[in-house]
């Protein structure tokens, strides 16, 4: 079992950086830059409690630190942890993966065209069908998903909706305090 | 084969006297080699048959391929074991009539009627070493495979042997089917062909690929709840679809609602904290109960530079005393110490709530 209340904090204590640091460089956001901040540290900080031994972890990050606005925020999250030159190498690598990915892909759906048209009616290959769309779809959840196999992707699945738990259950209990606080 | 005539004597003595009527040497004859047949194999392989006896008989039946012999044997074992120390053989009752007998044997309607009129004895008993002698090799092999480094090998030498045994028989998958089930729950991963299927290297790494898969989706249905009856990859799958779908729509909507609550961004801990300490206390941040106290207790004065540092500081344990409220430890330090001294921060958050 996973030990929840570690992952808890250490998520909680993360967030919260990133939240300061936000905070520092816009003084007065709107509503919905407000939220987006949020979410992103949020995000960076639920990512990096998992110290890039998922790959939905590390592709989160190195999307993340694509853009140059928020990159501090990443930094200050990640500073601690000294994960900045891995995160930094990622980004090349990442893209050269991107383009072999994209190419494959499109060989995959003209295959798939031409195999459509003589599709077998036996309940095997529909059933097969069906996994294989729902699997695509999984794979646009996860981050980072569409360059894993099968195995990885269920894996990480498992990871990702653990870490998405732990989120919403400490942002809810934020939440609900606040709300309290402010009656 | 001396005990064949000696049993072929039997029988035709048995028809004579016309009942259960057995005399102890005739019935010894005849349980004795049985026994022999039986005995021998486990021998060699003690587990493997005692196993199988243990079965119930129509599992065990199963476990056999389906065919009039191994019935025979193992609706037959079962009886000589109960009856072994008696040294009578129940189906001799049955010797007398030949319908008797080979519904004794089979329990169930057979289709061997032509095996009737045959020397029975004959048949029988050769009946039961050929089932006797591929009934080792059949538990043998489907047990699983520890040692065998060949199962291409294996999975061949045993097919011949079955249809040397079987004939006509029906092939029946079930019994592979367990096989390969046994062959999952053991740290090995022994893959076993399936009969019928083809046992090249590319399939049996697909099949291990596929039980690995299948393993790894058992974990996730347990995790996400109400996967547990579904049945069938899609519709688990849709469901984990949707689970972290709706995740990841909660985790968006807090987000909103912590955004429209607070006007800034750093939340207003301290007086969130005040209000709430109770309530937090039980939600698994007691850490950040504690620094609450600290601002009202020193005074306004310092609440700017006490919000920034113990918003970091504030999942520290303490390690604080009550004295100690100047010396916030660094975030680096504090790390270590936090996980294990949670319980004492709940004591000392309720300590500072009375002197409050």
């Amino acid at each position: 079992m996973r030990p929840h209340s570690s992952l808890k904090q250490e998520f909680l204590k993360k967030w919260i950086m990133g939240l300061q640091r936000c905070s520092f460089s816009k003084k007065n956001m709107s509503i919905l830059e407000r939220k987006k901040a949020i979410k992103f540290s949020a995000d960076i900080a639920m990512a990096s409690a998992r110290n890039g031994t998922t790959c939905w972890s590390r592709s989160l990050i190195s999307n993340a630190s694509k853009e140059g606005s928020d990159i501090h925020v990443v930094e200050q999250i990640l500073g601690s942890e000294s994960d900045r030159p891995a995160v930094e190498n990622k980004v090349p690598t990442r893209r050269a993966s991107v383009c072999k990915k994209i190419v494959k892909r499109s060989c995959r759906i003209r295959r798939r065209r031409r195999r459509r048209k003589c599709v077998a009616s036996a309940p095997s290959s529909i059933a097969k069908h069906l996994v294989r769309k729902r699997r695509e779809v999984l794979k646009s959840l996860i981050p980072g998903g569409e360059f894993m196999n099968e195995i990885c992707l269920i894996e990480e699945t498992l990871d990702y909706i653990t870490s998405l738990r732990v989120q919403v259950d400490v942002m809810r209990s934020l939440a609900s305090a606040s709300v309290r606080a402010s009656e | 084969m001396k005990s064949n005539p000696g049993t072929t004597e039997t029988r035709s003595n048995l028809t004579a006297s016309g009942g259960g009527q057995v005399t102890s040497f005739e019935s010894l004859q005849f349980t004795d080699e049985i026994h022999r047949l039986i005995l021998a194999p486990t021998t060699n392989n003690a587990s493997s048959l005692t196993a199988l006896l243990e079965l119930p008989p129509p599992q065990a039946i199963e476990l056999l391929h389906s065919s009039d012999s191994m019935k025979l044997i193992a609706a037959s074992l079962p009886n000589v074991e109960d009856f072994k120390g008696s040294f009578r053989f129940p189906s001799n009752t049955g010797l007398t009539e030949p319908d008797a007998r080979f519904s004794v044997f089979s329990g169930e309607a057979n289709n061997s009627n032509e095996k009737r009129h045959s020397p029975e004895s004959k048949n029988l008993s050769a009946n039961l070493e050929k089932a006797v002698k591929s009934e080792p090799a059949e538990t043998e092999s489907s047990q699983p495979l520890v040692s065998d480094p060949t199962v291409d090998k294996r999975t061949i030498k045993r097919k011949d042997r079955e249809n040397k045994v079987k004939g006509s028989r029906k092939k029946s998958k079930t019994a592979v089917n367990e096989s390969s089930e046994d062959a999952e729950k053991l740290p090995y991963v022994h893959v076993r062909a399936r009969r019928g299927q083809a046992t090249d290297s590319h399939s049996l790494a697909e099949r291990a690929r596929r039980e690995k898969i299948n393993a790894r989706m058992k974990f996730l249905q347990e995790l996400v709840p109400g996967c547990n009856k579904i049945s069938g990859t899609a519709l688990v799958l849709d469901e984990i679809i949707n689970h972290v779908q709706s995740l990841q729509r909660q985790v968006e909507f807090l987000s909103m609602r912590l955004a429209a609550v607070n006007p800034r961004i750093d939340f207003n801990l301290d007086s969130v904290f005040t209000s709430e300490s109770g309530s937090l206390m039980d939600s698994n941040i007691p850490g950040l109960v504690m620094p609450a106290m600290w601002p009202e207790i020193q005074g306004d004065g310092n609440r700017q530079q006490y919000q920034h540092q113990w918003n970091v500081d504030a999942l520290q344990q303490p390690v604080w005393g009550r004295e100690v409220c100047n010396n916030y430890i660094t975030p680096e330090n504090s790390l270590l110490t936090y996980g294990s001294s949670a319980n004492s921060a709940t004591l000392q958050a309720n300590q500072l709530k009375m002197e409050l």
